[in-house]
């Protein structure tokens, strides 16, 4: 069999007793890899000297690859379900890896359009393709736990951030000697980033591959043993049916969770964006703050420690209360958090952390919760597909939430001279914001039957439990 | 690659350094986060 026809769909299909465990681990080795897009802060003044640019001009590359990354799965999502999770992950360990070997000749060469196309472009196109790519098979293969299984895989590209931040660290102080990471100052030479890209490029190429070979689809009819469909499909919105890509964008429930993802992600942002000013900001007093630099980029760290945390622990979560409570959880209860923090974040740092914590748990929980939650309403069909024209919502919320928090404080005074209170209006806005996404949640119904596909004697695992298997009233979509 | 006709062969070792690549990857990346938190609160 030659490497091409092996990462076909047909030659994906697990053969008898293969164990489903390894498909987490697949889909880790992907998202392990591309959460890496969260640590461009790392370098980005090293490449800002290296260029003699603005921060502007550098942070084009990453707004291309979050563009990119919203793009490909939205496009790339049919494409993705059409050809299975191995094609799809080797596609995205070629672009994620050749968009870093392309930014590294552009950073040797001084061509930052090169940096743009190989980052920017190319590691975008990577980044969407490879987000999507396990989602569709880890609820294929955990249909009695697909919260935990997305939880799983979502959680990696959480900790990609928390692996490359660390490493690109240490390779640019082992390829530079003359780098101090600790130094704000210090900046690494052109040589050590060109270095880093090549060696990110190829080991991220290398990590990838064990998912590309131990990913498989289940067989059709599969099941894990002792499960009961009709059990599983017992609950409230959950369906037995199947709604295309292009359907599901006709319902009005897919809108809505648009909304409530659009909203979650948007609140969430806010403070990840601000983390390390803002908790400087919140114990200012007399025009000095009690949170040193160091301090405060320690906050940061754990800020990332519970968005992943909260990415595993709130979607797994979700299996047992369901889909619908478990957002009206992170959005009614992160409506009390925020509230908190503005009125009473100042208080006490542990406080503040705490507060900021649970928050992005729930920033997190949203991310990995959403597979599951579509899985519920269109069913297993086209999920993978569904899921990336869902991603639009993330692409929006980067926008809209930095604007919001940035455009509030701009309205405050100067950075470095704020406190807790040029926060409160930023802050209840969020409040304001996840109040809209409740509402949105609140609306949501089963999906029609008439999106759903027909029931045809091929598709044993569809045929099992008769349609309608919706519960509640169906909304007039 | 594994054909589909065949069996998995030496699924054990393989689950096993999945895993512990994954553990590898992820305990990395906390401890050395955490090592930079603990500063919030030194």
């Amino acid at each position: 069999m030659s490497l091409f026809s092996a990462l076909d769909h047909k030659h994906t299909i697990a053969p008898p007793g293969y164990s489903r465990w390894l498909i987490p681990p697949a889909a880790l080795a992907v998202h392990l890899c591309i959460g890496q897009a969260y640590a461009t802060s790392v370098y980005k003044n090293s490449l800002i000297a290296h260029f003699h640019t603005s921060q502007t001009a550098i942070g084009i590359i990453f707004s291309i690859a979050i563009v990119m990354l919203g793009l490909s799965a939205a496009f790339g999502g049919t494409w993705v379900e059409a050809n299975g999770p191995r094609k799809a992950m080797f596609v995205s360990a070629c672009f994620w890896a050749s968009g870093f070997l392309v930014g590294a000749l552009g950073i040797g060469t001084k061509q930052l359009w090169l940096v743009y196309l190989g980052y920017g472009f190319l590691g975008g196109i990577g980044l969407g393709i490879g987000y999507i790519s396990p989602v569709s098979t880890l609820i294929k293969w955990f249909p009695d736990r697909p919260g935990l299984a997305t939880g799983l895989a979502i959680m990696g590209f959480g900790g990609g951030a928390l692996v490359a931040s660390p490493l690109s660290r240490q390779l640019l102080s082992y390829y530079d000697p003359a780098y101090r990471p600790s130094v704000a100052s210090s900046v690494a030479s052109g040589h050590a980033l060109v270095l880093l890209f090549v060696t990110l490029g190829v080991t991220y190429f290398v990590i990838m591959m064990f998912g590309v070979v131990n990913v498989r689809v289940p067989r059709e009819g599969w099941r894990p043993a002792g499960f009961d469909p009709a059990i599983a499909t017992a609950k409230p919105l959950v369906t037995t049916g199947n709604v295309s890509a292009a359907n599901a964008i006709r319902t009005r429930s897919f809108w809505l969770l648009w909304i409530v993802l659009f909203c979650n992600v948007t609140a969430g942002i806010g403070i990840l964006e601000q983390a390390s000013p803002m908790i400087q900001d919140f114990f200012r007093t007399g025009g000095t703050s009690s949170v040193a630099v160091a301090a405060a980029g320690g906050f940061v760290g754990l800020l990332s420690l519970f968005n992943m945390a909260g990415r595993f622990a709130w979607s797994s979560t979700s299996d047992v209360i369901g889909r619908k409570p478990i957002y009206f959880v992170y959005l009614g209860v992160g409506m009390v958090l925020y509230a908190l923090l503005a009125s009473a974040g100042h208080l006490s740092t542990a406080l503040f952390v705490l507060l900021a914590g649970a928050i992005l748990s729930f920033y997190g929980g949203g991310f990995a919760t959403i597979p599951a939650y579509l899985r519920d309403l269109f069913g297993t069909y086209q999920v993978g597909a569904i899921h990336g024209r869902l991603l639009t919502a993330w692409s929006a919320a980067g926008i809209a939430g930095p604007l919001i928090i940035n455009g509030f404080l701009d309205a405050q005074g100067k950075p470095g001279t704020l406190t807790a209170t040029a926060y409160r209006p930023a802050l209840f806005t969020m409040v304001g914001i996840l109040a809209v996404g409740f509402l949105a949640n609140l609306l949501i119904r089963p999906v029609s039957e008439r999106f759903h596909e027909p029931v045809t004697g091929s598709a044993p695992e569809r045929a099992a439990v008769p349609v309608p298997a919706t519960k509640g009233a169906p909304d007039n979509e | 690659m594994n054909d589909p006709t065949t069996p998995p062969g030496g699924q054990a070792v393989r689950l096993w350094v999945s895993w512990l690549l994954v553990a590898a990857l992820l305990g990395y990346g906390i401890t050395q986060t955490a090592i930079t938190a603990a500063k919030l609160f030194a």
